[in-house]
């Protein structure tokens, strides 16, 4: 089922008295999620995705805006009209029930729409020539098979006759995917759904969040601060911020050309290293070095997009995996080590560089040559950007 | 319960100021054995207007009336007495009636008048003679205090309960109506009862309301049953509070997550309240459960606020008796019989409790 959110908008009314203003938690968000796909909310706390998560749930009214369900509108449709399966932060299994009690108490609630038939084994129709239908309830053998059939695909046989305190984060954590995969949902709502694991946990249940939803190929958005999260398991990431959509694409796409300085900042771990920098004839400089060299292309291209390359004062992004030991040509790059730390499979050099806005860091293969000092460098373009200093403008280069 | 397991399931994250503060005041580890005694004093000094208080005023009365109840002809004025009996509790039963020969158990007699009190023996030499038996425990106030035990504790639990999860469920002018509903708590019982006894009069407003002529409740001449509906009534309307207090503030601590999660589940009002609701309430439940039955048992004032005395139907009898209010009238001269009704009480409501807590064992979800 393919979503589409319209315009929405989520305003939280302050209290003019007080001079609390109030607070748009989400500012007119357009968003598309195709049909079976996984797409991931990202952003820093407080930047609407949740709210706009719960939007989608019905749980919140937006204040303005549509919510489309394929070719429904379900705005205004009550929660559980609209054949949504939720998994809250915190599961929110109920503690009293059995894992197979939390499980099936969905499908108790459920009413199911059957043909009438008549002695001639058609569908019988009223006066008005519909058809008629009635409602009934599952029977305790239907739930019972579709409650153990889902236990499989989430891998909680074991633990059906168990209360969920008796289980694990983990564990808990699949129950709940359960509990929202059991009425056949046509679209997944995930709320943070890994922040209360380990982090070795956190790796393997994101796997398994990946695999459930593609054996099950229903629409699924899933709402995470973690930006490592998001980008390996969706098909598309959505980056807000104070309630805007920064950008949105597929995780490589967003991560290699960052469409403004928050995004770049806020994907990769470690972070982008800022610097104070400027643009002097096409060149980037950090500094007295020159990082980047802008090509012809590159300054056509900005034309059309509108962007200005002439000289001017800029903050200069490199990626931390953007450099590469050695070199002695004119445009190289220089910083001092101040440390350097051993992470196993790369090393990673710690500098205390004077034209730095944010720690800088950079990482490198473990097998390379360094020392503490001065060491010199190239960098490599696709990891070098440039942002103009004014907040929230597109990127330069 | 596991305990380590349970902030995942409630949704609650071990906070790490809560953490901060428990380490900062957790006992230090003794450096010296001595310490702890050198100080041992202080401690006990700091406890000592509780302890002293509690002997005196809980601990002394509740021995001594277990000891009282089994003394024979005990008078609290002289504190005689003729040795150790179990006379006490048979009179009380109305086992053992009083006569010129001693105590004349209730089997031997050959024949009583109507009212049960007045019985007939005859003696060794076959002559017939009086003995006495006391009859209201059996015949008043023990059916009466369980009346009003199973009547009121369960009417007035479910009442609370419903007014406490519409209470939770309006966001305005709830702690209005907290306020309100806390009120009858703290008014004496005795002034309300005086009310509930001016509004249940034969002219007054219950009787106009109902257009039920000039029915006597509270009055000389009201038979035990309408006397009963009237002070069931108001056990009922000045227990809510407390109860609504306890409720409230343990709906206040679920999850409203779990109200999303039954919500998304589509399930009713109704199913919400009994799967998720009642079942999240019930370490609640249990306790005004318990607390009630033991506040039914012993009740008492509200007989005294609403009635002024323990007869209401003309006769003479003390129809209107509880188990408490026996006990009470027996200090006036016969504390030996109010002390092993007391001591009667007691071991009724140990095991209620206890079967309450048995069977609430399987119920009850911490």
């Amino acid at each position: 089922m393919e979503i589409r959110i319209k315009d929405l908008t989520k305003i939280f009314p302050g209290n003019p008295k007080k001079g609390i203003p109030d607070t748009h938690a989400v500012d007119k968000l357009n968003i598309t999620i195709p049909d079976g796909q996984l797409v991931g909310l990202l952003g820093p706390s407080g930047c609407g995705k949740s709210t706009t998560l719960y939007m989608v749930s019905g749980l919140l009214e937006p204040t303005d805006g549509e919510i489309w369900f394929g070719d429904e509108d379900v705005t205004d449709l009550e929660p559980e009209k609209r054949g949504i399966g939720l998994v809250f932060q915190n599961y929110a299994l109920y503690p009293h029930m059995t894992v197979y009690k939390n499980v099936a108490f969905p499908l108790t609630n459920l009413r199911l729409e059957e043909p009438v038939l008549g002695p001639d084994g058609k569908q019988r129709v009223d006066v008005d020539g519909k058809p008629e239908y009635k409602k009934r309830k599952l029977t305790k053998d239907e739930i019972d098979k579709i409650v153990r059939e889902t236990a499989r695909i989430v891998q909680i046989e074991p633990y059906l006759e168990r209360k969920p305190s008796q289980l694990s984060g983990g564990q808990q954590q699949r129950v709940a995917i359960a509990r929202a995969l059991v009425k056949k949902p046509k679209v997944l709502l995930l709320d943070e759904p890994l922040s209360n694991l380990d982090a070795r946990l956190r790796l393997q249940t994101r796997e398994e969040i990946r695999h459930i939803q593609q054996s099950t190929g229903i629409t699924t958005i899933f709402v995470t601060h973690d930006q490592e999260e998001a980008m390996s398991i969706s098909d598309k990431i959505v980056v807000m911020k104070l309630g805007i959509k920064q950008q949105e694409g597929v995780p490589q796409d967003v991560y290699n050309d960052p469409c403004n300085k928050f995004v770049a900042n806020f994907l990769g771990t470690p972070p982008i290293n800022l610097f104070k920098g400027r643009i002097a004839d096409h060149k980037v400089y950090v500094g007295e070095d020159c990082v980047r060299v802008i090509t012809p292309e590159e300054v056509e291209s900005a034309k059309k997009l509108g962007r200005d390359l002439s000289d001017q004062e800029v903050t200069v992004g490199i990626r931390p995996e953007g450099i590469v030991i050695g070199g002695n040509e004119p445009d190289n790059f220089r910083f001092k080590v101040d440390r350097i730390l051993t992470m196993g499979r790369d090393i990673m050099l710690v500098s205390d560089h004077e034209q730095k806005l944010s720690d800088t860091k950079f990482v490198i293969d473990a097998f390379t040559k360094v020392s503490v000092g001065e060491v010199t460098c190239s960098v490599k373009p696709h990891k070098c950007f440039a942002f103009s200093l004014a907040e929230g403008e597109p990127r330069l280069i | 319960m596991a305990v380590e397991n349970t902030p995942v399931t409630e949704g609650k994250k071990t906070n790490p100021i809560k953490a901060f503060f428990a380490n900062l005041f957790k006992p230090k580890e003794r450096v010296s054995a001595d310490a702890g005694e050198k100080n041992n004093w202080k401690a006990w000094l700091y406890l000592a207007p509780t302890i002293i208080l509690l002997a005196v005023f809980t601990f002394y009365p509740l021995i001594n009336t277990i000891f009282i109840a089994f003394l024979k002809n005990y008078d609290y004025v002289t504190q005689s007495h003729e040795g150790f009996t179990f006379e006490n509790f048979g009179v009380v039963l109305g086992l053992l009636g009083k006569s010129p020969d001693g105590m004349i158990p209730r089997w031997q007699c050959i024949g009583f008048e109507s009212d049960g009190v007045l019985g007939h023996y005859l003696d060794a030499s076959g002559a017939q003679k009086d003995a006495y038996f006391t009859m209201d425990v059996i015949r008043y106030a023990f059916p009466n205090t369980l009346i009003i035990t199973f009547v009121t504790v369960p009417i007035s639990i479910i009442i609370a309960l419903l007014i406490s999860i519409g209470l939770n469920s309006i966001p305005a002018f709830q702690k209005m109506f907290q306020t309100i509903f806390f009120i009858p708590y703290v008014t004496n019982a005795i002034a309300v009862g005086m009310v509930f006894a001016v509004l249940f009069d034969y002219k007054g407003i219950i009787n106009y309301l109902f257009q039920l002529g000039n029915l006597t409740w509270v009055d000389q001449g009201a038979p035990t049953w309408r006397a009963m509906i009237a002070l069931c009534v108001y056990i009922v309307w000045h227990s809510l509070p407390y109860k609504i207090l306890i409720f409230l503030s343990g709906l206040q601590n679920i999850d409203k997550q779990y109200y999303d999660a039954a919500k998304i589940d589509s399930a009713g009002g109704f199913k919400t309240m009994m799967n998720v609701t009642v079942p999240l309430l019930s370490p609640q439940i249990l306790y005004i459960m318990i607390t009630s039955f033991i506040g039914a048992f012993k009740e008492y004032t509200s007989v005294v606020g609403l009635f002024g005395k323990s007869s209401t139907d003309g006769g003479g009898t003390n129809n209107m008796y509880t188990v408490v209010y026996y006990i009470y009238d027996q200090v006036k001269g016969n504390v030996q019989y109010g002390a092993a009704a007391a001591v009667l009480l007691f071991i009724v409501i140990l095991l209620f409790t206890a079967i309450q807590f048995k069977v609430s064992k399987k119920r009850v979800h911490y």
